[in-house]
């Protein structure tokens, strides 16, 4: 039975967080984002006219920043099934209202994976070669089937959820307007709420959970094995899935905390999102900065301690030479630093956290360019009877420009489904208050 | 006389003309598929048409045009042949590195037979040294063709493959340009078409062939590709002949022999008497190129400083 | 020997001269070419005639593509054309004897070539003659060594022919590979030159049968001539392991190893088993609010 005093709070709550219309400071920002999205798709108009030549990727670093940004998104995705699935198995209430945001930003991460990896091939107009010919002897094979997987369970992991907030959206007709009503309808006018519905649905979700977590594991350690499995010096290495997934974890981490802060002072969500929140996944974050250190130390210091000599050019490279300064920006800010801040309870509050959350995400993909890129620099053989310009490899702008759109797409669809669906998961959250008020 | 009989007879004396016709377009006397072989075995296919030659002894004979014509004009090879290979062969490269003196020729008359992109060399001589110690010297790299193909491993549609007989191609029909082949091999051996190669509209339009690599595609891998054609009519691949120095043998290993042309030593021989080795053997790979030490050298390394320079600053 | 090396240079230098060809042509001298006439007969069946022309550039002899010949028999007349050809990109041309000939190849022993060039606006005209014999070689073994037999026609009677040197090898893969560690062997008053068979473990077909050669190379008196006998010498040819066949990681997709096939096939289906079970479940829960 409800009181009167609580139906008023669950209108509140739900008051509070439905979907808005953009404001001027929202739609601003999604142009903005279209704008970004246009030029990427023009500089991709140009790569496909004139061939991967607009970029600057040659023989030697065949692979570049959009390798680089493919792993960063791969890795982003995988914080779905951080917050959502490990979160709920391992009991962690404090969660709830964090996973809507998790799972946005890994349908969204995984998408843009697929597309920056079919902009990253030299005939993408053969891109259905994968399907008629695909050789399950390649990685690349193996990392088609597991991001579509991926995908699909993301999906499931988004909708399911969804399901008994879309009954509360279908309620306010006026407010979504006849077009998203519609949509609404579509997706759960039959969802009543009855305990039968809950009970399969429950079950569902659990799952899901259960099942995203080894698919989850799956993706980025399959991704890592499109290095791994090269003989190619700071590739070559059997560290690389689980130092794939650390870092994975962290940016996914890192960038759920930007999120949160950003929802939260947008759309006023400080009694949902609370500091607490702030608080806890600050000390998540510590564990990952540390769990992700713990496997750089040991990507680095073995090979270092050898210094081969097909591995001492990239080393030297990365810890004295050209790219030092990235290499060293990568590690201070993207892990060492957020250690320090992370470790002051001050330093978990939520504007500290939202900057911590943006060094993490921001190191985390210098760290993925690290990766792909010193290490081609130094084959096994010297390069030698090429054109000058294959000696080194900094971006294009047609390469910077799609990397951007990428992201801000990413961004776009972020964006656009917080304008659907509710940010903050609605009957959860009801649920929550009326357990807390018992 | 029965018709099979006669069939016979002329296939072995047209086949000896199709070879002699070879001859001259090609080489001169390097010995030639066999050319009974050669029709038997349909790479030649009869024309229908007729023409009238004198044998050395006077009397007019009839062959049939087909065998004839120049070698390249031979029925193409159809996709899935070149895919399989001659059966039977396992062809290998000997690279004398006492004998090089970067001269490039091999690299040129790649470039030139397979109209690459300028700026692309699927042949390339680089300078080695061991240590600061050791002695620099030129070492000249193809494709390796390994038996264990990392690049052929990782190919997510088959678009590089290996064959029966040794060698490794590339379908650039189906290639899609992802380069994991290039990020696999360890040689650096592969080449990308970063943008449309600049070859005549007219080559452009030719249907690919996997055994001349011919027309070059934007968007697709390319390496060398031990001149499969070449290799098919018995001829030697274009770096092979190319080579003033004669750095280059190639062969059959189950015929125990290679060859530069002007000299044919039994591949065991070299082997053993020179102390041939092979590029990377720690990986696995099991390449098909074998290099012999250069040792006892014929010129100086820096006879090949100036020549490095126009490619290399 | 020396044809070989003259080949090869000849060859390279066709490359040589492409990439440089615009400077030269633009140059305001005619060049003068040189030809050179070549006989082959092979088997002692059908003769042919391959020229070769070249022309010297900084001091170096370079082959020339595109060079229009006329080739006549005994004499340069229209009357006894062999035939007209062009260079092709290695600067050569072949052409084979026509029948109207028959009269005249038949009534002399020796055959003179004649190939004229008529010029161009770069080559001043030239001609070449050859003249050789009619020969031909025959082949034998004796036990464990090749014997090769040079008779030339005198009058009407084949006679033995001394002092012409012959290579005797091993057919194999673009080459001929030499018996023994000797290069050529030089014929006796008999007409006839032989050399041990040193190279017993060589491979041969799957019977362990091999071809041998023999081969009269650019010979000034008789050209080219080439004979070729097989014979059980050869080791039998075992195929060579080979994994073509067999499943592998760097086999074709229908070859692949059937363990990576188990555990590849086995996790999809499980996982897409579980994933379409969600999604009936959705249905369920539709059917259920659809009855409600």
């Amino acid at each position: 039975m409800k009181n009167s005093k609580s139906i008023a709070s669950d209108e509140q709550i739900i008051q509070d967080l439905l979907p808005r219309k953009f404001k001027t400071s929202g739609r601003i920002w999604v142009s903005l984002l279209i704008a970004i999205c246009l030029v990427g798709i023009y500089a991709y108009y140009r790569q496909l006219r004139y061939g991967l030549a607009v970029t600057n990727m040659r023989d030697y670093v065949s692979w570049g920043i959009y390798i680089s940004n493919f792993v960063f998104f791969v890795a982003i995705s995988l914080v779905g099934s951080l917050i959502t699935a490990v979160f709920r198995l391992a009991g962690v209430k404090w969660g709830a209202p964090l996973t809507r945001i998790a799972e946005m930003i890994a349908v969204a991460a995984i998408i843009f994976a697929s597309i920056i990896i079919i902009v990253d091939m030299g005939s993408p107009e053969r891109f259905y070669n994968l399907f008629i010919y695909g050789r399950i002897q390649s990685p690349i094979i193996w990392d088609v089937i597991v991001i579509t997987t991926y995908f699909f369970i993301s999906i499931l992991l988004l909708y399911y959820p969804l399901l008994p907030d879309i009954k509360i959206l279908l309620r306010f007709k006026e407010k979504s307007g006849p077009g998203l009503h519609k949509f609404y309808s579509f997706l759960g006018s039959f969802w009543t709420g009855s305990h039968k519905q809950y009970l399969l649905s429950k079950k569902a979700i659990y799952a899901l959970c259960v099942a995203i977590i080894p698919v989850a594991f799956t993706i980025h350690t399959v991704t890592s094995w499109l290095f791994a499995t090269t003989y190619r010096p700071g590739w070559d290495s059997t560290n690389f899935g689980a130092y794939f997934i650390a870092g994975a974890f962290l940016v996914g981490a890192g960038s759920v905390v930007v999120a949160m802060y950003i929802f939260r002072t947008w759309y006023h969500l400080e009694k949902y999102i609370t500091p607490d929140h702030f608080d806890k996944m600050g000390r998540v974050l510590v564990l990952l900065c540390l769990l992700y250190l713990y496997f750089n130390v040991n990507e680095f210091l073995t090979p270092f301690f050898k210094m081969k000599e097909s591995e001492a050019g990239y080393l030297n490279d990365m810890f004295s030479g050209s790219f030092a300064p990235v290499f060293w920006f990568a590690i201070f800010t993207g892990i060492l630093l957020p250690i320090i801040i992370l470790l002051f309870k001050q330093g978990r509050k939520p504007l500290p956290m939202f900057i911590v959350g943006i060094m993490v995400v921001v190191g985390a993909w210098f760290k993925r360019y690290l990766i792909v890129t010193p290490t081609l620099l130094h084959p096994f053989m010297p390069m030698h009877d090429v054109p000058e310009m294959y000696h080194h490899y900094f971006p294009s702008w047609e390469e910077w420009a799609i990397t951007s759109g990428s992201l801000a797409g990413a961004m776009l669809i972020i964006t656009l489904l917080c304008r659907i669906f509710p940010i903050v998961p609605i009957q959860e959250t009801i649920n929550e208050h009326h357990e807390t008020a018992k | 006389m029965n018709k099979e009989n006669n069939s016979r007879r002329d296939f072995l004396l047209t086949g000896l003309l199709a070879a002699g016709a070879g001859l001259g377009a090609v080489a001169g006397c390097h010995s030639k598929k066999d050319p009974f072989e050669a029709a038997a075995d349909g790479t030649v296919k009869p024309s229908g048409k007729k023409v009238k030659l004198l044998s050395v002894d006077g009397e007019v004979i009839e062959v049939d045009e087909a065998f004839l014509k120049p070698v390249p004009h031979l029925p193409a090879i159809t996709n899935s042949e070149a895919r399989i290979g001659i059966p039977g062969k396992k062809f290998v490269m000997v690279i004398d590195l006492s004998r090089c003196k970067n001269l490039k020729k091999c690299q040129a008359a790649c470039n030139h037979a397979h109209d690459l992109n300028p700026g692309e060399n699927w042949i390339k001589v680089n300078p080695m040294q061991a240590a600061e110690h050791t002695a620099p010297y030129w070492e000249p790299t193809t494709c390796m063709h390994c038996d264990e193909p990392p690049c052929v491993k990782v190919c997510p549609v088959d678009a590089t493959f290996k064959r029966e007989d040794g060698i490794v191609l590339i379908d650039s029909d189906r290639c899609i340009g992802c380069r994991f082949c290039m990020a696999a091999c360890p040689y650096s051996t592969r080449v990308f078409n970063w943008g449309a190669p600049e070859i005549s509209e007219e080559l452009a339009s030719q249907p690919y062939s996997c055994e001349t690599s011919i027309p070059q595609k934007k968007g697709t891998v390319g390496k060398c590709d031990f001149c499969a054609d070449m290799t098919r009519m018995g001829m030697l691949p274009h770096c092979v002949s190319a080579c003033p120095n004669g750095v280059f043998f190639y062969g059959d290993l189950n015929e125990d022999s290679v060859t530069n042309g002007a000299e044919t030593f039994r591949f065991s021989d070299l082997m053993r008497d020179k102390g041939g080795y092979r590029l990377m053997e720690d990986l696995g790979t099991k390449p098909s190129v074998y290099y012999l030490p250069a040792v006892s050298r014929n010129f100086p390394f820096e006879s090949g400083i100036e020549n490095d320079k126009k490619q290399n600053k | 020997m020396k044809l070989l090396n003259k080949i090869l240079f000849g060859s390279l230098s066709a490359i040589f001269l492409l990439s440089g060809y615009d400077g030269f042509s633009q140059a305001p001298d005619k060049g003068s070419l040189s030809v050179a006439i070549n006989y082959f007969n092979d088997n002692n069946k059908i003769p042919y005639v391959l020229v070769r022309v070249k022309t010297k550039v900084n001091g170096k002899f370079k082959t020339v593509p595109g060079i229009p010949l006329k080739l006549f028999l005994n004499k340069d007349s229209a009357g006894l054309l062999i035939g007209k050809v062009v260079t092709n990109e290695s600067g050569e041309a072949t052409s084979f004897i026509p029948p109207s000939l028959k009269k005249e190849w038949s009534a002399t022993i020796k055959h003179s070539f004649h190939a004229s060039f008529m010029g161009n606006t770069k080559y001043d005209s030239t001609s070449a003659d050859l003249t050789v014999g009619k020969a031909k070689i025959l082949i034998d073994t004796v036990g464990r060594s090749v014997v090769a037999t040079v008779l030339e026609l005198k009058d009407t009677s084949w006679t033995p022919v001394k002092g012409v040197d012959v290579m005797l090898a091993v057919k194999r893969l673009g080459a001929d590979l030499n018996i023994n560690e000797t290069a050529t062997f030089a014929t006796d008053s008999t007409g006839k030159a032989s050399g041990d068979f040193k190279r017993d473990t060589i491979p041969g077909d799957l019977k362990g049968n091999i071809t041998l050669v023999a081969k009269v190379v650019d010979n000034d008196q008789f050209g080219n001539l080439s004979i070729e006998k097989t014979v059980h010498w050869g080791s039998k040819f075992v195929s060579k392991a080979n994994d073509f066949n067999e499943r592998t990681l760097f086999a074709t997709r229908a070859k692949a190893p059937v363990w990576l096939l188990f555990i590849a096939l086995g996790i999809i289906i499980a996982v897409w088993t579980v994933l379409i079970l969600l999604v009936q479940n959705i249905l369920r829960i539709k059917k259920l609010g659809q009855e409600a």
